[in-house]
């Protein structure tokens, strides 16, 4: 543990690449791009999820990318896809035209709860990493899957803590922490965060970076919000460098029993 | 014209000789990615301006968009 007031140097390493910051954004929902832009400037964020459609010609709209600070990583996503074949064509479909060849692998056939396919995602990660991409796979919290993604290649695995936009917090810690302690590549927690609290709660608890998108977006004021989490995200990470106290069952007096007046 | 291809599910009459950066450039595709499909198979933006493309070919052109 370094000395009070000494400045560490505690990137976020993935495959190998540094990161300045442990909040990855995501940019959707925004009202517009401009404003996100600007949440991204703010949240200090390092890397940002897009995704890939098709053009519609008759309406175009604007080149996200455009906005976007160039010193920022672009993690394309591969959402849309229900299998890993569909995952698969994405990704190779981003890289071909020049996106980086990191991808963000998520397989969701249902549409209600929004949860990954790992059997999917883990057919897809095995062949995507053989296919040189850089894998970060979007899982449920289950720590046998974490091994095997781990053992195929991937360079993290990303856990959700509650469904996708529902802002419930961390509803799935436990299996998050197992995780978290048995992992040899980063765990990012996706999917769920709803207020800089849980954010900070989860890289307390040792994650290692946490990626936030809706909490951001559809706040009253995202830049905002973009500052609130940057801050959570650091001072959990700061937290849990320091060392957490353990709980107690019982209380333990902070001021000296004896020789009270 | 050489016929007609298939460009994110609709017909366009393809000109002779066109490329797929033509074709981009046809269809006012700007900005800094444009993500080609060609027949199920993607096109390395190196060969935009190399790739021919023919009467039937299936394209998908698509791009980054806004996402999570």
């Amino acid at each position: 543990m370094p000395a009070e007031g000494e400045v560490i140097h505690d990137p976020l390493v993935i495959a190998g690449r540094e990161f300045s910051s442990r909040l990855i954004t995501g940019t959707g929902k925004y009202d517009s791009p401009e404003v996100m832009r600007e949440a991204v400037l703010a949240s200090g964020c390092a890397m940002v999820t897009v995704a890939v459609r098709r053009i519609d010609f008759d309406e175009p709209g604007e080149d996200i990318t455009a906005q976007l600070p160039p010193d920022v990583l672009l993690l394309p996503n591969t959402s849309g896809a229900e299998t890993a074949e569909e995952a698969v064509r994405a990704a190779r479909l981003a890289r071909a035209g020049g996106l980086p060849d990191w991808i963000k692998l998520e397989v969701i056939p249902d549409p209600r709860y929004l949860l990954p396919d790992p059997v999917e995602t883990l057919r897809a990660a095995a062949a995507l990493v053989d296919e040189g991409f850089t894998v970060l796979p979007y899982v449920l919290p289950d720590p046998v899957l974490q091994k095997k993604l781990e053992e195929v290649g991937c360079a993290t695995v990303m856990p959700l803590a509650a469904p996708i936009g529902s802002g419930r917090g961390l509803k799935l810690r436990d299996s998050i922490r197992i995780m978290i302690e048995q992992a040899e590549v980063p765990v990012v927690v996706d999917a769920g965060l709803g207020s800089p609290s849980q954010a900070a709660e989860s890289l307390e608890l040792g994650a290692h970076a946490v990626l936030v998108n809706t909490a951001i977006a559809r706040a009253d004021h995202p830049v905002a919000m973009a500052r609130a989490f940057r801050l959570a995200v650091e001072a959990g990470r700061a937290g849990y460098l320091a060392g957490l106290v353990e709980e107690q069952e019982t209380a333990a007096p902070s001021s000296p029993v004896g020789g009270t007046v | 014209m050489t016929g007609t291809i298939v460009v994110n599910g609709r017909e366009h009459e393809l000109a002779d000789g066109e490329t797929v950066a033509a074709l981009l450039e046809r269809l006012g595709v700007g900005g800094r990615f444009a993500l080609v499909e060609r027949n199920g198979e993607p096109v390395e933006r190196r060969d935009y301006d190399r790739v021919e493309l023919a009467g039937g070919d299936r394209l998908v052109v698509a791009r980054p968009v806004a996402g999570g």
